[in-house]
């Protein structure tokens, strides 16, 4: 379900940007990855929410429903000694989890994450060596 | 763990310059950043080392501390009274922090020998408990000696050491702290330099500060609050005497603060805990579940052998920013010439406008799209077999800018082009013409093409040059 949601929404990157600069488009193929995940992750996931959520303020330049932030956990703010911090930065939506959902959070998270890689990086072998 | 972070940040600078190459950065990132955390641990001050490889680095810890503790007993020397404990505990914590920043050995041997003057059942202790921490199995060892140093009457074992240990009600309470802190790394500076009790009492709330910090170190977060200050209070009422809660508070400090993964530590809780029950078992549920969890991280996350559970934390770190990495690097790298591979839903529909293979296209769109499908999980795993899949339906795989030319060519039914402009037009692309039975475009003859029944995957490719001719051997393939 990953490859068919990211293969076309890099169709859909290469027909629109045609024209634009090679930073910008690896920036949007990027966030392409980054959304068929979180799609095909489904929204029972606190990290595809958060993902999701994102994209969505960045594209429509409005607040989020609020959906991430009310979360119904208590949001602790994160004290000086909690090696945790370091994860929740790098997991969408961590900052509003407790530690145990966080753990779970990430282990999908990473799941997601490989898939994606070995997917991209299947496509890139496939093109071959002229793919520059 | 300084080194740590400047080591990442050193690396994501190496990787931001040199991000052209893909694959090659990406593994190179991987290796740097499996490296950097294993020669870390060897550097490391000893008391993390001897956290970290617990089973091995056991007996020659012991051996360190033991042999550095007549050094270490000159210093403590000269530290005042007994009941000094503020200013000798905090100078116990500082110099316990010069200990844990300088990664040098004789300091840190030194400091670990000031963490734990000598006790010989603390240090028993303290071993055990890191047995039992790294292990994560239950012993009822373990648990003996942490009843044992609970309900030993405490005097015999405190005041002697008092005498040359100024601090020691303040270091047993604090004593299995650095025992969780080495763990901790990082973030157990700050704790410690705020620690400033003054007083019995102040040593209570002393400890109950860097406590919270302690058990927050290992993400125990409001449960980890009131689990201090209840054990506190349950000492206290249990206790008679100031040394005797000094005694309970350590010990139950002790179970506290080890009481990150260890089942001896939630067994303690449970046989002291008749105060704190409800509280003490939803401790150990949430316990139970992170550790379930953390095991479940363990098997995701490659080089998963640390048995630590703050550096296991930094491995996953480490890890999901490697993963991250790699998925820029991978979207740079298919800049340009790049070929994205994407289902032609939109294309098949309009190509299905031709006359003959209308109904075919169309009857055959829903196959198409489970095909689609199929192949697009094939390639999730393995691209060679979404290959295979393909040959095996006819089908093949092309750029999408040959489909758009495809469509558009079909009014004008191209003439067959010979096979070395395909092969020149293949080269840069994801043109993959695919026979039934054969494999390379250059095999492909010529016929009159026939409308595009070209289904399939089709890529984007930058050279469109050799566009047209390539369509059209397609367009023959297809058909073919």
């Amino acid at each position: 379900m990953l490859a068919f949601r990211f293969l076309r929404a890099l169709t859909l990157v290469h027909r629109t940007t045609p024209n634009s600069s090679n930073a910008a488009r690896s920036r949007r193929i990027q966030r392409a990855a980054f959304a068929s995940m979180a799609y095909s992750a489904g929204p029972r996931r606190a990290w595809s929410r958060a993902l999701l959520c994102r994209f969505h303020f960045h594209r429509a330049r409005r607040r989020c429903a609020g959906r991430s932030r009310t979360a119904g956990v208590p949001r602790r703010p994160s004290t000086t000694g909690s090696p945790a911090d370091g994860l929740r930065r790098l997991v969408p939506g961590g900052t509003e989890m407790d530690y145990c959902s966080l753990l779970e959070e990430t282990a999908d998270y990473i799941r997601c994450l490989s898939k994606q890689v070995k997917l991209m990086q299947s496509i890139v072998d496939s093109v071959g060596p002229g793919g520059r | 763990m300084q080194p740590s972070s400047r080591e990442m940040q050193g690396m994501a600078g190496s990787m931001n310059g040199g991000i052209s190459r893909s694959s090659a950065v990406a593994q190179i990132a991987l290796r740097e950043l499996q490296n950097g955390h294993g020669g870390q641990q060897i550097p490391n001050s000893v008391p993390q080392a001897s956290f970290d490889h617990g089973a091995s680095g056991h007996d020659d810890f012991l051996d360190q501390m033991l042999s550095s503790l007549p050094s270490s007993w000159a210093e403590l020397g000269n530290l005042k009274t007994p009941w000094d404990p503020p200013e000798a505990g905090q100078r116990l914590f500082s110099a316990g922090l010069a200990g844990e920043s300088s990664p040098e050995e004789p300091s840190a041997a030194a400091a670990e020998g000031m963490r734990y003057p000598l006790y010989d059942e603390s240090s028993l202790l303290a071993n055990r408990l890191r047995q039992h921490q790294i292990s994560g199995g239950s012993s009822p060892n373990g648990k003996g000696m942490m009843v044992h140093l609970d309900h030993q009457s405490q005097q015999q074992m405190l005041l002697p050491s008092l005498g040359r240990s100024p601090v020691a009600s303040g270091d047993s309470g604090l004593l299995p702290l650095p025992l969780t802190l080495g763990t901790g790394g990082y973030d157990v500076d700050a704790p410690f330099k705020s620690l400033n009790p003054t007083g019995g009492e102040g040593l209570f709330n002393g400890l109950g500060g860097p406590l919270q910090r302690a058990q927050s170190a290992f993400g125990h977060p409001q449960g980890g609050a009131s689990m201090p200050s209840q054990n506190f209070t349950a000492a206290a009422g249990a206790a008679a005497g100031g040394v005797g809660q000094a005694a309970s508070a350590s010990a139950s400090a002790s179970a506290s603060a080890g009481g990150g993964t260890g089942p001896p530590r939630q067994k303690v809780r449970a046989r002291r805990g008749q105060a704190t029950d409800p509280h003490s078992i939803a401790e150990r549920l949430r316990r139970e579940r992170i550790a379930d969890r953390m095991k479940a991280l363990q098997e995701l996350v490659p080089n998963a052998n640390k048995t630590d559970k703050a550096s296991m934390l930094d491995e996953i770190i480490d890890y999901v920013k490697f993963l991250q990495l790699q998925v820029k690097v991978l979207s740079m790298s298919r800049l340009g010439g790049a070929a994205a591979v994407a289902p032609l839903v939109a294309d098949i529909s309009s190509e299905g406008q031709g006359g003959a293979g209308s109904g075919g296209a169309n009857s055959s769109g829903d196959s198409l799209t489970v095909t689609e499908h199929q192949v697009a999980k094939l390639m999730e795993e393995d691209m060679g077999s979404a290959m295979q899949y393909l040959q095996g339906k006819g089908l093949c795989l092309m750029p999408i800018s040959l489909a758009s030319a495809i469509s558009t060519a079909t009014a004008c039914p191209p003439r067959p082009p010979s096979s070395s402009s395909l092969s020149s037009a293949g080269a840069g692309h994801l043109g993959h013409g695919i026979l039934p039975g054969g494999l390379h475009p250059p095999n492909l003859t010529g016929d009159a093409p026939a409308s595009p029944g070209v289904s399939a995957l089709t890529a984007q490719s930058a050279m469109a040059n050799g566009g047209a001719e390539a369509a059209k051997e397609a367009v023959t393939v297809s058909k073919a």
